[in-house]
């Protein structure tokens, strides 16, 4: 449906898996020649999903070597669901408290911290072993931690619960 | 002379009236190494039977073997490091020898005595000289006993299992002085290594690396050694026979480093002078008698800003960047080993080569592709494969044993393909490999060739002058980089997911993002082939 409208305004919002640091929604809109120049070497799509129930695609795009996954959708149809989740009181983020999750798959080598410790910046929280590397994941701001949801010697999978800073 | 085809009577293979040297052997490897020893063994007349775990059951080395053995689960440990069960599959295979490829079991002199012990032939250096070089420590003190220069530092493991000893090691530390690195004495690849600025910071480091390294490689033994900075490492691959002749085969330059793991190698190292190239070759071999090395080794070297060598540590083994040597020697290694190891002497056109590589006259570069992200520090990424098209055409060489689709499983080594392209001098293969990079589509993972373009376009390398292991921090902004090709992967997906028409906006084609530098040559491409090779997939 939305493939066989030429010209609409689309909302592209980075997955949770592909998302780094920075990587923000941006609305394109086909039909401004400045958005659609876009296409260069070294340009791949690699998948294109069907839409969901709500309309939306994911689409993987390579440029330049770099990978991205996005979810697109219609932006007014977008906004329009934005604003009735709004309405519904909204799940947002509770305040203060930030979930760590994985961004590789791996075993869990150490956990160094329990619930209920002070941690500051940037302290080693736990390491996570994957192709014979040990990766330190670190605290992004001072907090108390809440749940621990790894074990040593656990496999984890890329966006699982790790832990919890209060 | 830039082709990569070989010549029918290719020296290497000996196609001649003899039998192979041996009739059957085992791989004890997996990936694109075990899948390239193989090619070599069917070139050569010699039956292959191949290893593998539960992860690579599917794995293309096991469909190219002529027989195939279950090892056992996924990690390593119970799978390509068991040396009761890969003994056991060459027995029961009638496998008359062993080839470790490179990591894994490939320098462990346990493994080599149980070979042997065992009634077959290990393809590769003696168990002897694996403890005398395969072992850094042992390296450093055979090494230094002929007088090839060491990095300063201790010749013992620091004694990890007294709590009361960490004075003596600190101690040590201060002597050597700060900033220093503390190695894995078994160690290879960067892993058991940790750079400390301060003394505070030895106690956690020390049990960091030790326990790497014994995740790694069994064994947790650390030592410590000043670190040389700013510094290439330039190595230098030997050969040598069961009668004690050894010869230098070039040297490669592999500075371009990230976490001490290498990126990008090439031979002959650039700038170095004809009397710099003799004394590095001899003080290889050098290094290498001492230690009564045969077979394949690389003797590894720090080149320090005042011009000065210093011996890091030797592979006893294959390394993965031997196609560059191979490209610019037109040897075929891995069939030199075999011949090797069934007890030939090196051959004149081995003798020859190492004439001819104190005076190169051709260029090889290989760039290695990991599953990787390299806007995350290059932190590991295993996935599945979606599309891969691998470059090919003139001078280009690759070597792989991933296909399309395929899982990367997150046990082994996050290196997916080796590119090497090979021209008669550094511009021409270098040329071919910024056109090779081009040619590359891979999907579904996220993979280093973001660095690997801009590295082959940037000045700091492609002149040459800013070769050092602190490439990848002083010249790398991945986030930055990353960052750059956002808004329009943005609109490309909104484009080819909201538009029918997405199609024919493929438009003029524009060059690829860049950190510092312009490009320094022409960007080889056309908006033709753009457009017969980009299509949108429906």
């Amino acid at each position: 449906m939305a493939a066989m409208s030429p010209i609409r305004r689309q909302l592209v919002v980075p997955t949770a898996a592909s998302a780094h640091p920075g990587d923000g929604p941006v609305t394109i809109d086909p039909a401004d020649p400045s958005d659609a120049t876009a296409s260069r070497w070294g340009t791949t799509v690699g998948r294109l999903g069907p839409p969901d129930t709500e309309g939306r695609r994911v689409a993987e795009i390579v440029v330049d070597g770099w990978r991205y996954e996005f979810t697109v959708e219609d932006a007014d149809r977008a906004a329009l669901r934005e604003r009735a989740s709004r309405d519904r009181g909204g799940a947002g983020r509770v305040g203060g408290r930030l979930e760590i999750r994985a961004i590789i798959p791996g075993r869990i080598a150490a956990v160094a911290v329990t619930p209920g410790d002070e941690v500051a910046a940037g302290q080693t929280l736990l390491a996570v072993e994957a192709m014979k590397m040990q990766n330190e994941l670190r605290a992004p701001r001072a907090g108390v931690v809440g749940r621990v949801a790894a074990a040593v010697g656990t496999t984890v999978e890329v966006g699982a619960l790790l832990l919890v800073l209060e | 002379m830039t082709s990569v085809a070989r010549p029918l009577d290719d020296p290497s293979l000996r196609k001649d009236d003899r039998p192979p040297p041996f009739p059957r052997i085992l791989v004890a490897n997996r990936g694109e190494i075990a899948l390239r020893v193989i090619r070599t063994c069917r070139d050569l007349g010699i039956e292959t039977v191949a290893v593998y775990s539960d992860a690579d059951v599917d794995a293309a080395h096991v469909a190219a073997a002529d027989t195939a053995v279950r090892l056992g689960p996924a990690p390593a440990v119970e799978s390509y490091l068991r040396i009761d069960a890969i003994i056991d599959a060459a027995l029961v295979t009638g496998a008359l020898a062993i080839h470790p490829g490179y990591g894994f079991l490939s320098e462990r002199a346990s493994f080599v005595r149980a070979v042997t012990e065992a009634g077959l032939t290990f393809i590769g250096p003696s168990a002897e000289s694996i403890d005398a070089l395969g072992d850094k420590l042992g390296a450093r003190r055979t090494v230094s006993a002929v007088g090839v220069p060491v990095v300063p530092g201790t010749f013992e493991p620091a004694p990890l299992d007294r709590p009361d000893a960490l004075e003596g090691i600190v101690a040590n530390a201060d002597a050597i002085g700060f900033p220093l690195l503390i190695k894995a004495a078994a160690g290879g690849g960067g892993r058991g290594m940790r750079l400390i600025a301060s003394p505070q910071e030895m106690p956690a480091a020390l049990v960091a690396a030790s326990s790497e390294a014994r995740a790694a490689f069994g064994d947790g033994s650390v030592y410590l050694e000043r670190l040389i900075h700013p510094a290439r490492h330039i190595e230098v691959q030997l050969l040598g026979d069961l009668a004690g002749d050894v010869v230098a085969l070039g040297e490669r330059d592999c500075s371009v480093q990230r976490r001490h793991q290498k990126l990008v190698e090439e031979s002959p190292a650039p700038g170095l002078s004809v009397d710099e190239r003799d004394a590095l070759h001899d003080m290889a071999i050098r290094a290498a008698r001492a230690a009564g090395l045969a077979n394949a080794a690389t003797a590894e070297f720090l080149f320090d800003q005042d011009r000065r060598f210093w011996f890091l540590e030797v592979n006893a083994r294959l390394q993965v960047e031997h196609g560059v040597t191979e490209l610019v020697t037109d040897l075929d290694l891995v069939a030199e080993q075999l011949w090797i190891a069934a007890g030939e002497p090196l051959s004149p056109a081995v003798r020859d080569a190492a004439d001819r590589a104190r005076h190169p006259g051709r260029h090889a570069i290989e760039i290695r592709l990991a599953a990787e992200d390299p806007a995350r520090d290059f932190a590991p990424v295993p996935g599945r494969i979606g599309r891969w098209v691998m470059p090919a055409g003139p001078g280009v060489r690759v070597d792989t044993a991933i296909a399309e689709g395929e899982r990367i499983p997150p046990d082994y080594d996050p290196m997916i393909a080796k590119v090497m392209t090979v021209g008669r001098d550094r511009r021409t293969a270098l040329q071919r490999m910024r056109r090779a990079l081009d040619e590359i589509v891979v999907t579904g993972v996220q993979t280093t060739l973001p660095f690997d373009r801009v590295l082959v376009r940037h000045r700091a390398f492609v002149d040459a002058t800013g070769l050092s292991t602190d490439w990848v921090p002083d010249h790398w902004d991945g986030p930055g980089s990353r960052a750059a090709s956002y808004a329009t992967a943005a609109a490309i997906a909104a484009t080819s997911t909201g538009n029918a028409n997405a199609e024919a906006r493929l438009a003029a084609p524009a060059p690829p993002s860049l950190r510092k530098d312009e490009p320094v040559h022409g960007d080889w491409r056309s908006a033709g082939r753009r457009a017969a090779t980009d299509r949108w997939p429906r």
